[in-house]
């Protein structure tokens, strides 16, 4: 029986294809909508002053915020927010189904309002089981302003149906 | 369109009407952009529950919709100034609301040109929803 | 806001304080705005992907949950401690208005590197007493001294 999608060399080589770098602006706004999404009601994603009291360059990120999409309609699905980013893999699956595989993400700093982000992805992995594909994408993301890498994140979607 | 002008505009007329349609989506995405999650906009049972029929569209996204019919039609030289309505009638989602203008006043003052404008968002079977006004500039030709 | 945790202080073992959320349509819908993530699937009983997926209700966002886990490792490691490293699958899907419970504990400490590392296992668990979000995570905590 034939796979539901076949790793073929075309597909290997497009692993690690960096794509072109994506930025994010980390802001008051997009930070306290992003707590309040979560249900989170700790101070420190909220209020500026006391984050600053706590030793912070500003209110923190939570921890899942790392990934939101800057959004603009011309480059952005209009669904799921994520960036089309000129670059990277194109591996054209013929699923229509799509469920969230898994979030790995490693932090080397904070993230504070006002820093600004600078993100660039490649295909990481493709595995087939059954009827199911999954993909993981790796991203970087750095500080504009210092060029620190401040996380990498790892994405697993699954593809199916 | 290209910019309108004081001069090419009468009492009476009425500007070109803007089409909106809701989807659920949409109301989501509004209440993300506002700040605003009433759920009478998304949530059904919640909607029933409040004695509503189903979902209804914020009145503040209908006061944006008409605001944005206002700004195409001012064009970059013209500007909105002050600009309200009143949310008399509900609108529903998946259902086409209809944005509506006419001129009912046009005076130059002050070295400026002021259109008087009524406005109102309609439902297909004309039923005017959310009635309101409109003080707009345009720029002259001279 | 708890209290700080120390490296002299944890145990492995450990269980972190719990964290239940029952999502309704409202805060997924808040998630679906904070989150930029706007798929139909977490707040639309009636969209047909639903159908088309076998799904039976609204489902909440992998993400939401990988957010719910974050809130009790951010906890743990305190405005002192830092997180490192923190990681979830979604291996079952939570449906919007059921409990999501979520638990941790300590697997390890060491120090390495000039820091104080403690590693914990850290999970969702349904009403059923399903885990539908296993994880890991370390963290990087302060001194008494």
């Amino acid at each position: 029986m034939a796979e539901v999608f076949e790793i073929t060399d075309e597909v290997k080589a497009q692993f690690g294809v960096e794509t072109a770098p994506w930025v994010y602006e980390v802001t008051t706004t997009s930070v306290r909508m992003y707590a309040r999404g979560i249900g989170s009601t700790d101070p420190i994603h909220y209020d500026v002053d006391f984050a600053k009291s706590q030793g912070f360059r500003s209110i923190v990120a939570p921890l899942g915020y790392v990934g939101t999409p800057a959004f603009s309609p011309e480059t952005n699905d209009a669904t799921f927010g994520f960036p089309r980013r000129q670059g990277g893999a194109r591996l054209n699956l013929p699923m229509k189904g799509l469920l969230d595989g898994g979030t790995e993400t490693e932090y080397f700093d904070y993230i504070c309002a006002g820093d600004t982000l600078v993100e660039t992805s490649h295909l990481a992995d493709v595995k087939v089981k059954g009827n199911m594909v999954f993909v993981t994408n790796e991203s970087v993301f750095k500080n504009q302003a210092t060029g620190q890498v401040v996380a990498k994140q790892r994405l697993t979607s699954i593809h199916l149906g | 369109m290209g910019q309108v002008y004081f001069e090419d505009v009468n009492t009476g007329d009425e500007i070109p009407q803007l089409r909106k349609n809701c989807s659920t989506q949409q109301l989501v995405l509004w209440a993300a952009g506002s700040g605003d999650f009433y759920q009478i906009h998304y949530d059904k049972d919640f909607a029933q529950s409040t004695g509503l029929k189903g979902l209804i569209v914020h009145g503040a996204l209908k006061n944006a919709f008409l605001g944005q019919l206002l700004h195409d039609w001012a064009g970059e030289a013209g500007s909105l100034r002050k600009f309200g309505c009143a949310y008399r009638g509900m609108d529903e989602p998946d259902q086409d609301i209809i944005c509506r203008g006419v001129i009912t006043k046009k005076y130059s003052e002050g070295g400026e040109h002021f259109i008087e404008l009524d406005v109102w968002t309609e439902k297909p079977d004309g039923t005017k929803t959310s009635p309101g006004t409109a003080l707009v500039t345009l720029p002259g030709r001279g | 806001m708890a209290e700080q945790t120390y490296y002299e202080d944890v145990k492995e073992g450990q269980e972190l304080p719990e964290i239940k959320i029952a999502p309704d349509k409202q805060q997924l819908v808040k998630f679906a705005a904070g989150s930029g993530d706007f798929n139909p699937l977490h707040f639309d009983e009636k969209f047909p992907m639903l159908k088309a997926m076998g799904i039976p209700d609204n489902i909440t966002h992998g993400r939401f949950k990988y957010a719910q886990v974050g809130r009790a490792v951010f906890a743990f490691a305190g405005y002192k401690g830092r997180v490192k490293r923190f990681g979830v699958s979604y291996r079952g899907m939570d449906f919007i208005n059921q409990t999501i419970t979520v638990k941790g504990v300590v697997t390890a400490k060491r120090q390495e590197g000039g820091e104080n590392i403690v590693e914990l296992d850290v999970w969702t668990e349904n009403d059923e007493g399903k885990k539908t979000t296993p994880g890991t995570a370390v963290v990087a905590l302060p001194s008494r001294g």
